[in-house]
């Protein structure tokens, strides 16, 4: 198995399941599936840290879980999007923007410290 | 924002749900499903089962770890929710709550207003008992201070300390870090700012600041240097002095102030604490006597508190004295001492006999707002009755008992806070009442609505409102949910209501009963006081203190000449009958006592009479009204230069001779003389007895001695008038100042004013006492008025068709007051029985009647019966208004 490349920076997890979610409900498994589809397999999420953020989010009510039958007729437990997250998300895509912005910056730029 | 689908549903439906969550079942369903669905996955690319799961287990990792991890999180949510629920459900009650209360708003205001009375009056006595018996005295070091008193006999009570005593102790006790003594002496005569006034005055050694010590507002207090006798003038004035006189001059210390025409160095200013009675503007001054003075072991003057030293327990600092004072009773035998030192704590020997009277009337208060709980819960189990359809509805939308339980219970919250807040305002008007009373209780004027008070209130308000809510939420809430949709609503258990209400009903009488023998002892206690013969005139009695100061009035006969001229001066004033003077008026002041004893007994154990000692000139008797029963009057013959004469009253004639004629026979006392070494004087006369000592105590044995055969320099001016006694005030100040315009006139009051002043307390009690049993009584009728009004409404079919059937009007009616009549009976009976055992404790209260007088006991019973009988006539008389047809049809 190949290990994540990017170790994933703090709160970034949460960012990328908001937005994950913001298109639909899924369940934890094709949350993970999602990412690595998405991500070209650069992102693999553990399971380790994956349910814990949900839970934890879960608990900030920036999302939702319900049980729910897969297509398969499996119960699985689907998390969805709350207004809470929905707003969450707009400002962590704001603040994530400004980072990669200014990183961006940093590594661009031809001038030497003084 | 609320998107939430949960939010959205009614709180109640959360409790359909049938099973809790499981939040250990929800994340291992869920990492299995995730484990599963990796194992598929692997399985579709070509992975036999067995490896696939293998390797799924792997790629998982720890799945304990992390599943504990989950359960936690999830653990943590469910705290969270639980919380969120029981706010939200708190908050449904509480606006479901106020918008029952405002659907019926008489109930509501009726409710809160009941509760209100009770409670207010609750806080109000509560503020009291807490200002004067609760809030400790400010001194530092409180609990070490022992104020002390000698015990006269095993059955003769205690006595304040003798001089002597008191500086031998000082000199060898080793317990104490601090042994001081004060006395009350006359006022001093401020001038120089504003009128001559008399000052309130207390002597005090530098001890008696050391043993209660609250730190000085400015300077300091006495030191012993001070005490010396030929120490400079030192005086320390009270705060409100400072303020009131001196404009709180931040300079003061230091400065001179004129007492009695000498200068006076202001050397601290001591703070309000230090004030628990008034007069708040008051001096002291160094304790400062001759040597010789201290040697004596005979005269109990001194109010004496030491501190005790760290480490020594009180018992053992008493032991000491004790001990110093058994060898001194030895020494000096006969001196109104035994040996035995009692110490108390200072808020013992102050307040110790208001305790009993304070905690009557807080229970007294207490059975008032029982009263009133019982009244609510009544109209609550009224109002249950009314809401059966609403509460079997929600119960059949699944509600739980619990649930309607508490939605009732916060009601009655809601209404116990409303009386609780209401009742804060009923309680300043009552605080403002008791303050201003001239009952002298000590620390009353300190009385305000503080935390503690408040505190009182808010647990009192809750208290009550589970009291008086807890039953008929419970019984509201048990019903048979099929019976009562299947009545639509009609009443099917009336009797058993009945019942609790008729139990809740007799309750409230039987404490109304309570009360009301509490007030009736009191005023009959009053009634029989006031209708004593005091022994003396009480109407157009006038009275004042003179004092003549002792720098221009040193030598006796220009006293005499002083009073006399003065005493002419005053009978000279048009509407004055006569004027006279004597040591002390009988109740104007404090009376003063010792042994009188004839000439042939041995002065002690024998033929010895504790008896009030008074000086009198020869206008005295006249304007006092007292007979001469036998013998002659004073007359200005009687003079500092004549023969010793002296007049006895009648009671201690017979105690010292029988049936012997007293006149020309020979009495001896503390005046001018003691047991050792007697100045016998002649007896003149007999006078009648008198109520010297109050009203509502024994008449006393009297000594009457001529003012110029005793001569002191303040005695009391008695004036008795044709006309309303204190509109002649001016000119009699006026008649005064003719003869030394600098003479101050302390406590004028008329005589009926003294009687008043000396009856404030058991009146306050008195008054107090029949205010509540009034309200008791108020609050039970409604009670009884309630039940018959709602026995009336439930028969209204019953009666209907027995009025068909063709009973009479007359029987009807009889048939409800009846009703009335054995409740009435019944708390009655049950409340003369508690009353009996109770009012017991009321005896030294009540004066002239015992704590049983069946006349209080039967009248009490028969106006209860009465009221609760009209209480129930109403209803009835409304019953017979009926008209059969409707009441059948309804």
């Amino acid at each position: 198995m190949t290990r994540t490349s990017i170790d994933l920076l703090q709160g970034t997890l949460d960012l990328i399941v908001l937005k994950a979610l913001s298109w639909k409900p899924m369940h934890g498994f094709g949350l993970a599936r999602w990412i690595q589809l998405t991500t070209d397999s650069v992102l693999q999420v553990e399971e380790g840290s994956l349910y814990p953020a949900l839970y934890r989010m879960e608990n900030r009510g920036w999302i939702k879980a319900s049980w729910a039958l897969t297509e398969n007729g499996r119960r699985a437990k689907y998390y969805k999007l709350t207004a809470t997250g929905r707003r969450q998300l707009v400002l962590e895509t704001q603040s994530w923007d400004q980072l990669t912005g200014a990183i961006g910056k940093i590594m661009s730029t031809q001038s030497e410290p003084a | 924002m609320r998107t939430n689908d949960d939010d959205l549903i009614p709180a109640w439906r959360r409790y359909l749900r049938l099973t809790r969550p499981n939040p250990a079942g929800d994340v291992d369903d869920e990492l299995a499903f995730h484990i599963q669905s990796t194992v598929d996955e692997l399985v579709a690319q070509g992975m036999s089962r067995d490896a696939a799961r293998a390797a799924a287990q792997k790629k998982f990792g720890d799945v304990e770890r992390i599943s504990a991890t989950l359960y936690n999180l999830s653990q943590q949510r469910e705290r969270t929710m639980n919380r969120q629920e029981l706010r939200e459900t708190l908050k449904q009650d509480v606006v479901f709550g106020l918008r029952q209360l405002r659907k019926s708003p008489v109930f509501t205001l009726v409710a809160i207003v009941t509760l209100a009375l009770g409670i207010g009056a609750n806080s109000a006595i509560f503020s009291v008992v807490y200002s004067v018996l609760l809030h400790p005295l400010p001194y530092a070091n409180g609990d070490r201070i022992l104020t002390l008193s000698e015990r006269i006999g095993v059955t003769q009570g205690y006595n304040a300390v003798t001089l002597g005593n008191f500086d031998t102790w000082r000199k060898e006790a080793r317990s104490f870090d601090a042994l001081g003594a004060e006395w009350g002496t006359g006022p001093r005569t401020l001038t120089g700012v504003g009128d001559p006034t008399p000052i309130y005055t207390m002597q005090r050694t530098s001890g008696f600041w050391k043993a209660e010590f609250i730190p000085p507002v400015l300077g300091r207090y006495f030191a012993e240097s001070d005490e010396q006798l030929n120490a400079p003038h030192v005086v320390v004035l009270s705060t409100a002095l400072w303020k009131n006189r001196f404009n709180g001059d931040p300079a003061i210390v230091g400065k001179t102030i004129t007492l009695n025409s000498a200068p006076w160095t202001v050397i601290g200013i001591a703070p309000p604490d230090y004030i628990v009675f008034p007069p708040a503007e008051m001096i002291w001054i160094p304790l400062v006597l001759p040597p010789d003075r201290w040697n004596d072991h005979g005269d109990h003057e001194l109010n004496v508190a030491g501190l005790v030293k760290a480490g020594v327990t009180p018992e053992q600092a008493l032991r000491e004295l004790t001990m110093i004072d058994t060898r001194l009773a030895k020494e000096y035998p006969n001196k109104g001492f035994d040996g035995t030192v009692l110490g108390q704590s200072p808020a013992e020997q102050l307040i110790g006999n208001q305790r009993r009277n304070l905690y009557t009337l807080l229970g007294a208060v207490a059975l008032v707002l029982l009263i009133a709980c019982g009244n609510v819960a009544n109209l609550l189990l009224a109002r249950g009755t009314v809401r059966r359809p609403e509460i079997a509805i929600r119960g059949a939308l699944g509600a739980s008992r619990r649930r309607i339980v508490g939605q009732l219970l916060i009601e009655s919250l809601l209404l116990g806070i409303g009386g609780g807040i209401l009742g804060l305002a009923v309680a300043a008007a009552g605080v403002k009442f008791l303050v201003r009373s001239p009952a002298g209780i000590p620390r009353l004027q300190d009385t305000t609505l503080n935390a503690p008070v408040l505190l009182f209130t808010l647990g009192l308000s809750i208290a009550c409102a589970l009291v008086f809510g807890l039953w008929p939420a419970l019984r509201a809430s048990r019903l048979d949910l099929q019976q009562t949709l299947r009545d639509g609503g009609r009443e099917s258990a009336a009797s058993v209501r009945d019942r609790a209400r008729g139990a809740l009903v007799v309750s409230e009488l039987c404490l109304a009963q309570l009360l009301l023998v509490g007030a009736g002892l009191m005023i009959r206690s009053m009634l029989v006081v006031l209708s004593v013969p005091p022994g003396f005139a009480t109407k157009n009695i006038l009275m004042m203190n003179v004092q003549l100061p002792s720098a221009r009035y040193a030598n006796p006969a220009v006293r005499e000449a002083a009073f006399t001229r003065i005493r002419e001066s005053v009978a000279a004033v048009p509407g004055v009958r006569s004027a006279g003077f004597a040591s002390m008026a009988p109740i104007h002041s404090r009376q003063f006592n010792c042994g009188a004893f004839r000439e042939g007994s041995n002065g002690h154990d024998e033929g010895n009479w504790n008896a009030n000692v008074r000086t009198a000139d020869p206008g005295y008797f006249d304007v006092m009204g007292i007979p001469l029963l036998r013998g002659r009057a004073f007359t200005s013959a009687d003079n500092a230069g004549s023969a010793n004469v002296a007049i006895i009253n009648r009671s201690l004639a017979v105690k010292l001779y029988g049936n012997a004629d007293p006149i020309g026979r020979r009495v001896a006392n503390c005046i001018g003389g003691s047991p050792e070494q007697p100045v016998w004087r002649e007896i003149v006369g007999v006078v009648g007895d008198i109520h010297a000592n109050g009203l509502s105590n024994d008449t006393p044995n009297e000594v009457y001695t001529p003012t110029p055969q005793f001569s002191q320099s303040q005695l009391t001016l008695v004036v008795r008038s044709n006309i309303n006694a204190p509109s002649l005030l001016p000119s009699i100040r006026r008649a005064v100042a003719a003869i030394d315009p600098l003479l101050p006139l302390a406590r004028v009051m008329t005589m009926e004013e003294a009687i008043g002043r000396s009856l404030a307390l058991p009146r306050f009690n008195m008054w107090l006492l029949t205010l509540l049993g009034a309200t008791g009584l108020i609050l039970a009728v409604v009670g009884i008025y309630g039940v018959i009004s709602y026995f009336v409404t439930q028969r209204t079919r019953e009666l209907g068709v027995r009025m068909a059937l063709g009973a009479s009007t007359a029987s009807v009616r009889w048939m409800i007051v009846r009703q009335g009549l054995v409740l009435g009976m019944l708390g009655v009976g049950l409340g003369s029985a508690v009353s009996y055992g109770t009012t017991r404790l009321m005896q030294n209260q009540v004066f002239g009647v015992t704590a049983h007088d069946p006349l209080t006991f039967v009248l009490v019973a028969a106006i209860l019966v009465a009221t609760a009988v009209a209480a129930s006539y109403l209803p009835a008389r409304r019953a017979t208004r009926i008209d059969p047809l409707e009441a059948l049809r309804g």
